[in-house]
Formats: structure tokens, sequence, C-alpha cells
């Protein structure tokens, strides 16, 4: 178990220096903590996202607060004090309502029923009084408790109430009759005179359980209805438990113990998970409705937070709530929190939940789903009834299923949820999730921001660039819509908001940032049918609406395109001409695997180049969806991982980059962009998920890596720098090809593959070496048969002979003769093959392609030596690995001659490819580079004569050998413009 | 530049401020920038909103002509001035601190004070500081006095303080060591020349090094 200090702070004077008893609750959102002591008249309400801000301090008691309790729909707070009075405040305004109640004596504790309609308080005075929270009545005071009563707690279910007192004993009321049902005497600690501690009684957020601190320094579980002692936790606790908080979701239950120490417990397995010292005993707790947290009050009045109390290996505490039970994404918690409002508005709406002084607010989510299990199980488990003989309540329920779901309760909690989990809301890319009163961004990405803070009905915006001196300046503007989405380029920005009642439309607005007219804003309106997603490009907005209907227009406004998505859209982004949108293909699987798709279309040319499934890690949901720099598909899920899409093996996903893999979990990364090898994003400490808008976040750059297993070898960078070297080159060679077909020039990309290539060589010689090191002589051999330059292997074989490993360097050796071999044969046949696809339009394209070719070639021809000499400087600059100097130069002496001799091929090479034989080469050094030539007046020679050479092109293919591939990069250190032409031959093939 | 084998003649601020130029800082550029191949190094590539390390005089340089932000350095935010307050009023020693941290913060609240967060805060905690530690310097040199001193061990003093007290301390000691050995040796008149060098010496070491 991790010991780590949370760090206290002040809430509340303790005047006297003895302890007092304190109570600390939570707000909806986690985001206020009420505090109150015993020996201080304030209560605190607390800032819980910037705790530096000073908290709101309602000053309305004579005397110390004992008891706080906010109902279930946050929006009262009330308050129970030595001063006798009970008082209700508006929340979280902290405005004083009303006096609702007075007592003789001190009340001790609070709680409000699941509605929020009744509300209960006890103390020193002899009965609990239920009030009647509208109008103030006293609708029933129970009598029956012979010392304080020090806790109270409402059933969720609303028909019991159990109250417990300081000397120990627990009743358990009807509420509808008021009688006690249960009357449990001597079960908790006595504490007799000191109200520094109380005791507690705690339903489980279910309703099933009764959790109350026992006499042997443990936690007792009884049963709802019989009152029987059911297990009871036990653990590190050397003194009696004085507070206990389930965690929302009743997984977990806190207890905090008079040794001054606060366990985490996991209540199914019955086992202790995780504990804290403290300086002082914490007399109160309450767990975040909205996350892993616990905030902690000790006697002192000094109150903190404990992060993530339950360690992050473990399901969370706010987990198995639906509408939460994807948190962790950026945009989703609020929108859940939305929807799920209206539904439980109805008979089950709110729980009153609050033992003393603290509420368990998302009990209720789990309290419907459980309502629909029972009811579905109502039969079955009618047999299972008589199995258990030892249930034996004294009363018999209203409803008569309840018992056997109780016994059934266990299997249950097993079974996959009727509603399952939710799938992901829309997500606007960049955007972070608004909180009252804080700026937000709409969009961040590499080019600039937006961002937005609603102020009195109506949002403020701005638009800035990163980039001040070349971005256009952007005035800020008034929104009167509540703008929700946006997204932004060099060009312009487009804002769109959701429907919001009837005469609140769902609105888009383009805005473009430099335009030669007036007036060139433009808006939509959209009726019956409100936008999800926006997304910008080059020449277009996009729109994704509820009705999944994807709209795009122009970027003055006309209406170009509606096409309809096969499902609700998740989000969209885009890239010059390219639009990529994601869609839920399925509601997810009940392993809460989000079921995705993604598909890209090309707006200019109107076609729909890639689509297929997008890949989430499994539990996970997107957070971010965009291109990169070169404009490569990619996402981030909210685990961390980011993926690119990439051509190889038909078009798949990569996983580039994963957070775990960082080993840092106390940063979380809000991804912004990316390009070949870096990744942007905002590193947010944890617990933060997002970036805040002021100041404006910096972006950091993290290494690209895969996500690779622990190797043997023990070398990850190396492997890393290995595999991302590979797909880098594919990349390159990819795009090579693509702009081939589209005949533009590739000279510039073809140095970036001769580079990249000459690096992957370097990585591969370093494993090599480390292979060697590490007795791992297959690989070793294999890696060999991956380098692409022939200098390399030899490389590779003076490093096995320093090595002292001779049998490898044998070994290498055949490989290397090998692969001349295959050169001078590969070489002819490559360019053969070409004939394959003579009837097609690629032989045409290459057809015209060879006659440029031999135009050049020619060309060259005519040039003299001085300019052969300038290519020399240029050939030694592209084969910076080992490629002495020394060798160019005799090259250029000798490119004069071969050139003469190449016009001569030229004519011949038709006849020597028929013959199928690979000439006899007296030097064969110089025919090596020869024959790349050679490659390439037969090459136009071919195409020329495609049509008739087609029968014999086809016997030729089949005795190519067996690597075509190893051919083509041997002949990499070649003039640009063969290179290319090679390439051609391989995209045609 | 004042000669700095000749240690009595201390350098002045505005010298100093040159020096402490050199230090680095982190910048957010807001501009799009080839990397500088400068004598010192290369500096860069600058990529708007993405953080860079420059010299404190280009930092500055480019904050003058609005094509960034300085990012305060650790050391100067509010939290560590404020233990480093702490620290330096309850112990005897010197806390560390950067060589050059009353130039750097000097040149920092100059030209990019509204980068700073709390910049008044900020600004007198260090005004504090430099007070507490000045003080210490004070308090310390009472012991030349008391007792026979040869050299004198003041660690992770900062540039500015060990050039204001340089002269005097250098000066005070060379006459203690003068009346000390005259007095213990009387007629001897070479010996307490060599001495008095290498005194010297390990006097500049002392100061100098941090």
């Amino acid at each position: 178990m991790k010991i780590r200090s949370i760090k206290l702070r002040e809430a509340h004077k303790n005047s006297n220096g003895v302890g007092s008893f304190c109570s600390v609750l939570w707000d909806q959102q986690g985001e206020h903590i009420v505090t109150a002591s015993s020996s201080d008249s304030s209560i605190c309400i607390h800032d819980a996202i910037l705790p530096a801000n000073p908290p709101k301090v309602l000053r309305q008691h004579r005397d110390g607060v004992t008891a706080l309790s906010l109902s279930p729909n946050y929006t009262c707070l009330a308050s129970g004090s030595i001063d006798h009075s009970v008082k209700l405040y508006k929340f979280p305004a902290g405005e004083f309502d009303t006096n609702i109640t007075r007592f003789t004596l001190p009340i001790r504790a609070l709680a409000f029923n699941k509605s929020g309609t009744m509300l209960a308080a006890g103390g020193d005075d002899e009965g609990i009084k239920l009030i009647n929270t509208i109008d103030g009545s006293i609708a029933r005071v129970l009598k029956g408790h012979r010392g304080s009563i020090t806790g109270i707690a409402f059933d969720p279910k609303s028909e019991y109430l159990a109250s417990v007192d300081s000397i120990g004993t627990v009743m358990l009321w009807e509420l509808q009759s008021g009688n006690t049902i249960h009357v449990l005497k001597g079960i908790a600690p006595v504490i007799g005179s000191d109200f520094s501690s109380a005791n507690i009684v705690s339903w489980s957020p279910d309703g099933e359980l009764l959790a109350v601190p026992g006499l042997k320094n443990d936690v007792v579980m009884y049963d709802r209805d019989t009152a029987e002692k059911l297990f009871s936790l036990r653990g590190d606790h050397v003194q009696p438990i004085c507070f206990l908080s389930w965690s929302p979701n009743g997984k977990y239950m806190a207890t905090s113990g008079l040794d001054r120490q606060v366990l985490i417990w996991d209540v199914d397995k019955k086992q202790d998970i995780d504990r804290q010292k403290f300086d002082n005993r914490i007399t109160c707790m309450a767990w975040k409705p909205t996350g892993n947290a616990l905030a902690v009050i000790d006697i002192m009045g000094k109150y903190g937070v404990w992060e993530s109390a339950v360690p992050s290996s473990m399901r969370s505490p706010t987990e198995d709530i639906p509408g939460l039970s994807s948190k962790s994404g950026h945009g989703l918690l609020f929108y859940d929190e939305e929807e799920e409002n209206p539904s439980v508005s109805g008979s089950l709406s709110d729980l009153g939940e609050g033992s003393q002084d603290e509420s368990e607010p998302f009990s209720r989510k789990r309290l419907r789903k459980h309502h629909s299990y029972t009811d579905d199980w109502e039969e079955d488990t009618n047999e299972e009834l008589e199995l258990l003989p030892n249930v034996e309540p004294r009363k018999k329920a209203p409803h008569g299923h309840r018992d056997g779901s109780d016994n059934k309760r266990n299997k249950l909690k097993d079974v996959p949820l009727s509603t399952g989990p939710k799938m992901q809301e829309a997500i606007q890319p960049g955007a972070t999730p608004q909180l009252p009163g804080k700026r937000r961004f709409l969009c961040y990405s590499m080019l600039g921001s937006i961002t937005t803070m609603e102020h009195e009905g109506y949002s403020h915006i701005e638009i800035d660039f990163h980039d001040t001196s070349s971005g256009p300046r952007v005035p800020a503007m008034t929104d009167y819509f509540g703008f929700t989405m946006a997204s932004l380029n060099e060009n312009g920005s487009v804002f769109a908001n959701p429907c919001k009642g009837e005469k609140n439309m769902s609105t888009l607005m383009y805005r473009p940032f430099g335009t030669w007219a007036n007036n060139s804003e433009w808006s939509m309106r959209f009726e019956e049918e409100e936008v999800r997603a926006v997304a910008l490009g080059t020449g277009w907005v996009a729109a994704i609406t509820s009705c999944n209907f994807l709209r795009i227009f122009t970027e003055g406004g006309l209406q170009r395109h509606i096409l309809s998505l096969d499902g609700p859209v998740v989000t969209a982004a885009g890239f010059k001409d390219e639009l990529a949108v994601v869609t839920h293909a399925s509601p997810p699987l009940p392993s809460n695997e989000q079921i995705l798709e993604f598909r890209v279309f090309n707006i200019r040319t109107g076609t729909q180049p890639r689509r297929g499934r997008l890949p989430l890690t499994p539990g996970s949901c997107l957070s971010w969806f965009g291109f990169s720099e070169e404009g490569y598909l990619s996402s981030f899920d909210s685990t961390g991982v980011l993926r690119v899409f990439s051509n190889q093996y038909g078009g798949s996903w990569l996983p580039l980059f994963s957070a775990s893999k960082l080993k840092k979990s106390e940063e979380n990364y809000w991804v912004v962009g990316l390009n070949t090898s870096k990744l942007f994003c905002v590193i947010c400490k944890s617990p933060d998920s997002f970036p805040e808008a002021t100041p404006k976040p910096i972006l950091s750059l993290l290494d690209l890596s895969f996500p690779l297993a622990s190797s043997d070898l023990g070398s990850e960078i190396l492997e890393n720098e290995f595999i991302m070297n590979n797909t880098h080159l594919h990349r390159i060679q990819s795009t090579i090809e693509e702009m081939e077909a589209a005949g533009e020039d590739t000279s510039l990309l073809d140095d970036e593959a001769f580079n990249t290539e000459a690096a992957l060589d370097r990585c591969i010689l370093r494993l090599i070496a480390s292979c060697c090191n590490g007795d791992k002589l297959v690989r070793a051999t294999e890696l060999v048969k991956l380098l692409s330059l022939e200098k390399s292997v030899k490389g590779a074989i003076k490093l096995v002979t320093a090595l002292k490993l001779p049998n490898l360097a044998e070994r290498f050796n055949a490989l290397l003769e090998e692969r001349m071999n295959r050169e001078t044969t590969g070489g002819k046949i490559s360019a053969s093959t070409d004939l394959k696809g003579d009837n097609s339009f690629n032989a045409h394209a290459a057809l015209t392609k060879s006659h440029v070719m031999v135009e050049s070639s020619k060309r060259l021809e005519l040039q003299d030596s001085p300019s052969l000499n300038s290519l020399a400087p240029c050939q030694t600059k592209k084969r910076p690995l080992e490629e002495p100097i020394k060798d160019v130069n005799v090259e250029a002496e000798n490119a004069k001659a071969r050139k003469l001799e190449m016009a001569r091929e030229f004519k011949n090479a038709f006849d020597m490819k028929n013959a199928k034989k690979v000439r006899d080469e007296k030097d064969k050094v110089d025919e090596v580079s020869n024959a790349r030539e050679e490659d390439e007046v037969k090459n136009a020679n071919g195409v020329e004569d495609a049509q008739d050479q087609n029968g014999e092109a086809i016997k030729v293919t089949a005795q190519r050998p067996s690597n075509p591939f190893a051919k083509s990069s041997n002949n990499k250190p070649n003039t640009s413009l063969f290179d290319s032409l090679k390439k051609k031959v391989k995209a045609d093939r | 530049m004042a000669n700095q084998s000749d240690n009595s003649v201390a350098f002045s601020a505005a010298e100093l401020e040159f020096l402490a130029e050199d230090e680095m800082v982190e910048i957010v550029p807001n501009m799009r920038m080839e990397p500088l191949n400068l004598i010192s190094g290369d500096f860069g590539p600058f990529r708007p909103q993405i953080a860079a390390q420059v010299p404190l005089w280009l930092a500055v340089a480019l904050k003058k002509r609005g094509k960034c932000t300085i990012r305060p350095p650790e050391w100067m935010s509010v939290e560590k001035l404020t233990q480093v307050l702490e620290a330096e009023r309850d112990s005897e020693k010197f806390q560390l601190l950067p060589f050059h941290y009353v130039e750097i913060s000097r040149l920092l609240f100059d030209h990019a004070r509204e980068d700073i967060p709390d910049i008044y805060m900020v600004r007198s905690l260090i005004e504090d500081i430099k007070d507490v530690r000045f003080h210490k310097i004070g308090t310390g040199l009472e012991i030349i006095s008391k007792e026979v001193t040869y050299a004198l061990r003041l660690k992770n003093l900062s540039a500015m303080e060990a050039n204001i007290v340089r002269p005097f301390v250098t000066k005070a000691l060379q006459t203690f060591h003068k009346l000390n050995t005259t007095e213990a040796i009387p007629e001897s008149g070479s010996i307490p020349n060599r001495q008095r060098q290498a005194v010297n010496q390990r006097d500049k070491r002392v100061l100098k090094g941090r």
C-alpha cells in the first residue's frame, strides 16, 4: 500500500484547541465542498477546483454547526447547530432561506429523504423530527432513543429510516407508520458525551445493506428487512470506527477510525484496499459524486481531498452508475448529466439517502437499475426463496418480490445491464467542457484557438492564432446563440449551437477571416434538427446533424451536398479537401467497447477514398480525432492511445503512442495534433484531463513510439526506431507512387526516401550489433536481409567479423552474393514486368513516362563532363553512409562512357530481354551500376513495344525472383529520374 | 570590462547583467522561424505555442519585438520563492538560487512583466530574499574581525552578492593578514608578500566558484 500524504487546509479555526466534530459535503458536480465545524458557527462553501479561492462563508448560526445535509437535487443546504436551530439555504448561492425548525437542545444529525421533500433532524432532544421541507410543518416525531441521536439515514427506497444514538442503539423505523420495526441495542460503540465523534448509520446506495460501526473496530452490515447481521468488514482499524461512507456505486466504502486512519474497503470482497494515516482523527468523509476522490475533514477543522482514493487499477467508485461509465472522456460527463436528469425526475427521482451529514447522490441510478432487474427476475426468484431458510423477516415487506431480490442480488450483479454502456456523445476535437464562470475552448488546434465564456446570457468569443505574425487578427465577438461547437482554419471559422428549446433553434454560422466582399458571414438555421459536429476545409464547411445528415456548404454559404450517414455522429475533422467523419456503427458492446466507424470524403472530387471501423482501446472512448500535419488520419482515445491510419496492410490503424508506456500516471495528455515523429499535446496534471483556457496552454512535444513488447534483446529504442523508420519509408513510397500516378515531380521525396533508407540501415546495423551481443544470430541474419543498401551489407559483414562471429560473416557473405546475383537478373525482369499492365491505363501512363525518360537520357548524353562532375557531389551527399568519395569520382568518370553505352544498349535491350540471359559480366561492380541504367533503357523500350511483347512478358514474370522488392531497394543510390521510373514499375505491378 | 584578475575591482551592475544574459530561459514563440545557428549554439526551431530554450538576451530581444512570451523560470514562482525565503530566514546557510538570480529577475521584471504571474508578489519576495541574504553576508563578515581569518567560505553566493562584497572582503583579509604576519614575524619582509599572493588566489577561487 502506498503512503501518500494528503494536504489538508484549514477551513475552520479550532478555537478551544480540543477536537470538534466537523462535516464535509460535495456538491453534484464535485465543484464545491461544503464544510462546517461544531466549534465554528460558520459554514464554508469551498471551490473544489481552485482551492486557493476564498470560500463562501455562511454566518447564520450563533453556535457551532454540527450537521450538514444537501438536498438530493443539490439546490438546498440544511444545517443543524448547537444553537438548537435547523436552517435551510439556497445552494450553491448560499443565500439564507429559512429557519425550518427549532429544538430545545443541540442538533446532531440531519438527513434529506430521496425526493427532498422531507428532512429528518435529531440530536440531544428525545425524538427525531421529520420535517416537511416545503412548509416546515412537522410530519412526525419518532421517539424511542435513549441517548443523543447522532446519525440518521433515509433508506434509498424511502421505506425505512435508520437512526443511531450515542449509546450504541440502532433503530429502524417504518416511514409510513412511524413505528419502530427493529431495535438493535448495543451494537454500535458507546461514545458517551464526547461529541467530537459520532455514531453513524449508512445505507448502501442500493438500499440493501445498512452499515453500522461495530464494537470490534469493524463495520457490520445488516440486512435491510430482517436487520440480521450479514457480514462485517474487519481489518486494520485498532480503535472503533467513527465514520463511514459508501462510494457512489456501493462497491467501496471509506471508514475512519479513532485511530486516525482512513481505510478504503472493497465491500464485495470484504477486504481493505488502501489506507491513509492522518495527524488527527477524521470526523467526516464524502465521496466525490463524479470521480475517484474522497473529501475528508479532521477534528481540527482541516479538510482535504484524497484524489484517487480507490487505486487506479481497480474499478472507479463511480463506475457502474449508468451515464458515468465512460467518465474519462472529455466532453462526456456533462452531456450525460443533462440526459440523465429528466429521466430520473419520475417516481424514482432523487434519493434522500444522507447519513448524518452527507449524501450519496448517484445511488439513484444504481437503484433504478436494480429495480428493473428485480422486476425481470421476479418469477425466477420465487423459487430461490425456499432455498434460503435463514431469511425470516419479522415483517413482510409490502412488495413480495423483494426478499427474493435480496438474495438474488449477488448473482444479479454479474448479469450484464439491460441498459448497457452508453454510446459516446458527439465531441468536437480540441474542445473542453464547460465549467461555470470559466473560459473554455471551443477549438484548440495547431493553428490557433477559439475560446468562449458565458456571461449573463450571452457569450464572449475570442479567436486567436498561435502564430500572431502570419495569422489574421480577428476581433472578438459577442455570441447570442450560445455556440458550443466550433472549428477553425486559416480562412475562417465555423460555429454551431445545439437546439435549446423551441425559440432557440440550432444554428450554424460561418465567419471568414479575410474576404473581398462585405457581409460574407453567413448562417443557417435548422428546424427539428440540431448540429452535432462541424468541420472545415479548403473552401467547404461541413455540419453533421441529429438526423444523421452530412451537410456540406461552400465557403460562401451555398448548400452544396446533403448526404445521409448511417449512424449517429461522434466527431468530424477536415483537412484541405478531405473530410473525415466518425459515426457509431452500433451500440457499444456489453464490455463497454464503442463500435465506431470512420469515413473519409474528398469534397473536391466527391469521392469517398477510405472507410472502415475505427479501433479504440476496450472501455475507452474517442477523445480526439483529426489529421496530422501531413494529412494522416489520427485518433486518440481516453486511455491515451494514439492511432494513425496507414495504407499498410490494405489500410489499417497503427498505434503510434500510448500514454501508459510513458509511465507517468500523474499526467494526462490532451492531444492537439501530431506530425510524423512528434505528438503535440498539452500536459495536464492529473486529475485534470483537459487544460484551462487561461493562461493559454503551451504545447509539449512527445515522441511517437510503438507500444512494443518488452523484448529479450533489451534495445527497445532501436527496435522502435526500426519500426518507425519502416513506417516512414512506407509512407514516403506510397506518396511517391501516388504522385507519380498523378504525374508530378517526386525528386524531393526521392531524396527523403533515400535518407530514410540510410537511417533505417544505420538503425538495422545497430540492431544487428545488439543481436550479436545478445547471441540472437538468426535475428541478425533476418536483419541483414532487410538492409537496403549494398554498402550496409558489407558494413554488417565487417561488423560481425569484428565481433568474431565467422560463421555469421559467412552467412552474410552468401546473402550478399545472392543479392548481387539477383540485382543483375532482377533488374531486367522487373523492367519487363511492366508489360503486364499493357492494356490498361497504367501502361499508357508508363508509355508517356518512358518517352520523357528517353528524351532526358538523350539530353544527358549531350551534356559533357562538367555537368557530370557536378552530379558527383550530389551523389556523395546522397550516400552519407559509407560510399567513399573516391568511388564516386570513379563513377563520374565512367558516367560519360556509360551514357554512350546506354545508347547502344537502348537498341539492343529488346533482344537481350528476349534472350532472358544474364550477361556474363567481366567487371562486375561496374556492371551492377550499369545494369541500373540498362533497366531504365529497357524499361522505356519495353513499354514502347508493349503490345507485341505481351506473351513473352508473362513468361518472364514467371521467372521473377522471389523477392522483387529486394532489387528495387538495392538500386536506390541512383539518379532520381531513374528512381522514379523504377517506382513506377512497382506501382504498375 | 574590468580586469578580472584584479579582484579588488568589482564589476558594474550592467556588466553583471550582460553576463547573466547568457543564462537559458524558456520562451513560447508566437511565430515560426528556422533554427538560429549562432556561435554559442543552435537555438530553435521556433514554432508557435511550443516552448523553446534560448539565452536570455535572445528572449528579451524577441520579447521586445512581440514575438514571444517568456516563461518565468521555475524558481521564480511565488511558491518556490516563499519556500526559499523561509529557509533563508531559518538557516545560517545560503539557499541555492541561480547564480544570476538578481540579474535574471531584474531583466524579466523590466521586459516581461506581463508574463510573470503575481508579479508584485514575486518582486517583493525577491527583494526580501535579497535583503535577508545581504543581512546574512553582513553578519557573516563580522567574523573576520573576531578571529584570525585567511579565507572566507560563502557557499551559494550569487554573482551580484559576491560582486558587492568582493572589494571589501579582499581588502579586509589582506589587511588582517598583513597585520597578523607583521605581528608574528616582524623582521621578514619577503614571506608576507608570497603569502599574500596565496591568500589572494584562494580568495578568488572561493568567491568565484559556486
